[in-house]
């Protein structure tokens, strides 16, 4: 299998996937995630760790159909039929892409108010993999 | 700088061939180019080779370079492989260009294959998705279908680009594939057709994206001061430029440009000392129909979000005045990754020597051919521009 997330390099980052933890360049401010070790804007090298609130709007999407989405997401299509997949502007600055949940395609647009879960993504190896989803926000 | 022009080019016909292995297709294209050198070449005078390939499906992925030379009876050649996901090969013709304009080779070669067709089909899904920013973008559930179907909404919410300007790239390849001996996808191919193609990744339906296709092929570069004593109709390497971009899309300003594909053509024009609006016809990196529009914009073709009404007008089809992907491009022709951007300069070459495959084909207005060759949703972009050497 050339690509799939290892253990490892899942666990590495689990404080990023789990706790939606950002970096903050301690030279420009600019807010990062998933988290650097360059900042984009000022080339600083040094964060502070930061919690994101996990709000943000849909900037774009996208609804995988069958076929559409890697083999380890297989199990889930059948189940569900689609793969809703979205990037999100996030409150604080950064953009990120991820899944879409508790949500029906029809009702996607651009601009929607979200807030981060987390939420079974798959499993392989025997090991659930765990990580951030998007859904329309509560408040 | 040396200039560098050249001097053979081929290719196979591309298709899904599962009775055929690498070194076969490798063969092949390299038998052709060798043949397309109209005064011969002796395989020993060639100093340097580029191989670009992604992983062949994970088949070979050491030493694979030399292997291919050596079944193509270029035993001895000093051979490396090049890797840049889809622009593998753009890539490798970049590094050809650069071994002769630098004086260290005197004749180069930069080639392409791949091999897709061997894998069962689940592992193909699970191969492809492999040249973005993994840890990220998969865990997303997405792999390029997804990417540039999200770049594709962008486009339309940005500046009103409308589906049927996506479906219109993907019409116009398949026609023009048509004409094609070499590529894969040569069925007639109408609006309607489009129009009831079962969805992949909303905005895109299937027949905005190419399929799986084995195939390879090769060019042939030499000094340009030598290029005459293999050829009557060399053909100069006037611009050469690439560039590169944050991997993962959710980490660019904008998803509606590919800046590594602005950065490339800027370099390659300024090399040519042309501009845009020079450009006779193209061959463009059409992976999914919505990324032949970016590449209108990208390459200076038309203003930014006016790719639509830019393509909607007629001026890139093999009648207009600026024919784009006249060879049916990645949708039609056919995208074995690592074969596409040397396979596009085979297109730009026989155009620009008046060798097309068929009169239909041939193209009367062929000053400056480009070639545009993207890896991934565009990590890395390489641009060539060619003119016959007067
Ligand atoms: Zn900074």
């Amino acid at each position: 299998m050339t690509s799939y997330i290892s253990l490892p390099m899942y666990a590495a980052n689990i404080d990023q996937r789990l706790r939606i933890i950002a970096g903050k360049c301690t030279n420009c401010s600019i807010i990062v995630y998933p988290q650097r070790l360059v900042c984009k804007c000022c080339g600083g090298k040094n964060f502070d760790l930061t919690p994101l609130s996990g709000l943000g709007e849909l900037y774009t999407f996208s609804v995988l159909h069958g076929g559409g989405a890697p083999s380890e997401f297989d199990y889930e299509q059948k189940m569900t039929g689609d793969v809703l997949c979205g990037i999100v502007d996030l409150f604080e600055g950064p953009r990120v892409m991820a899944r879409l949940a508790d949500i029906d395609s029809s009702q996607l647009k651009i601009g929607l108010k979200l807030e981060a879960v987390i939420r079974r993504l798959y499993d392989q190896e025997g090991i659930l993999r765990y990580g951030v989803k998007f859904v329309p926000e509560t408040l | 700088m040396i200039d560098v022009a050249v001097i053979g080019v081929g290719q196979t016909r591309y298709g899904m061939f599962p009775g055929r292995t690498l070194k076969d297709l490798f063969y092949e294209a390299s038998r052709e180019a060798l043949d397309d050198v109209d005064k011969g070449l002796d395989p020993n005078d060639i100093d340097e080779a580029f191989v670009g390939t992604l992983s062949t499906g994970g088949a070979q992925l050491g030493n694979f370079a030399p292997l291919m030379m050596e079944a193509a009876g270029m035993v001895g050649v000093g051979a490396r492989h090049v890797e840049n996901a889809c622009a593998s090969s753009g890539f490798a013709m970049r590094d050809a260009v650069s071994a002769i304009s630098s004086g260290s080779a005197d004749i180069a070669v930069a080639a392409g294959v791949e091999k897709m067709s061997d894998l069962p089909r689940e592992r193909n899904r699970l191969w492809l998705g492999i040249s973005g920013d993994v840890e990220w973008e998969r865990l997303a559930g997405t792999n390029f279908a997804g990417i540039y179907a999200m770049m594709a909404r962008r486009h339309m919410f940005e500046y009103g680009t409308k589906i049927s300007h996506i479906k219109m790239v993907a019409v116009k390849n398949r026609q023009n594939a048509l004409e094609n001996p070499k590529a894969q996808f040569r069925s007639a191919f109408t609006m309607e057709q489009a129009t009831k193609s079962p969805n992949l990744a909303s905005p895109l339906d299937f027949s905005d994206a190419c399929g799986i296709t084995d195939g390879a092929s090769m060019v042939i570069l030499a000094r340009a001061d030598l290029a005459r004593s293999f050829t009557d109709q060399p053909v100069l390497v006037v611009g050469s430029g690439v560039g590169s971009d944050y991997v993962a899309i959710h980490d660019r300003t904008s998803l509606t440009k590919l800046q590594g594909a602005v950065d490339a053509s800027v370099k390659a024009y300024e090399m040519a000392g042309i501009r845009p609006e020079d450009i006779d016809f193209a061959e463009v990196h059409d992976c999914f129909a919505i990324a032949e529009l970016l590449s209108y914009e990208d390459l200076g073709f038309c203003d930014r979000g006016k790719s639509g009404i830019y393509l909607e007008s007629g001026i890139t089809q093999r009648d207009g005045k600026r024919p784009i992907n006249n060879s049916g491009g990645l949708i039609a022709k056919g995208h074995p990754i690592g074969s596409t951007g040397t396979g596009q300069i085979c297109e730009v070459v026989n155009q620009l020597r008046g060798r097309a495959d068929t009169s239909a084909r041939q193209l009367a207005n062929v000053g400056y051919g480009l070639t545009h060759n993207v890896g991934g949703s565009g990590a890395a972009v390489a641009v060539h521009i060619f003119k016959a050497m007067e």
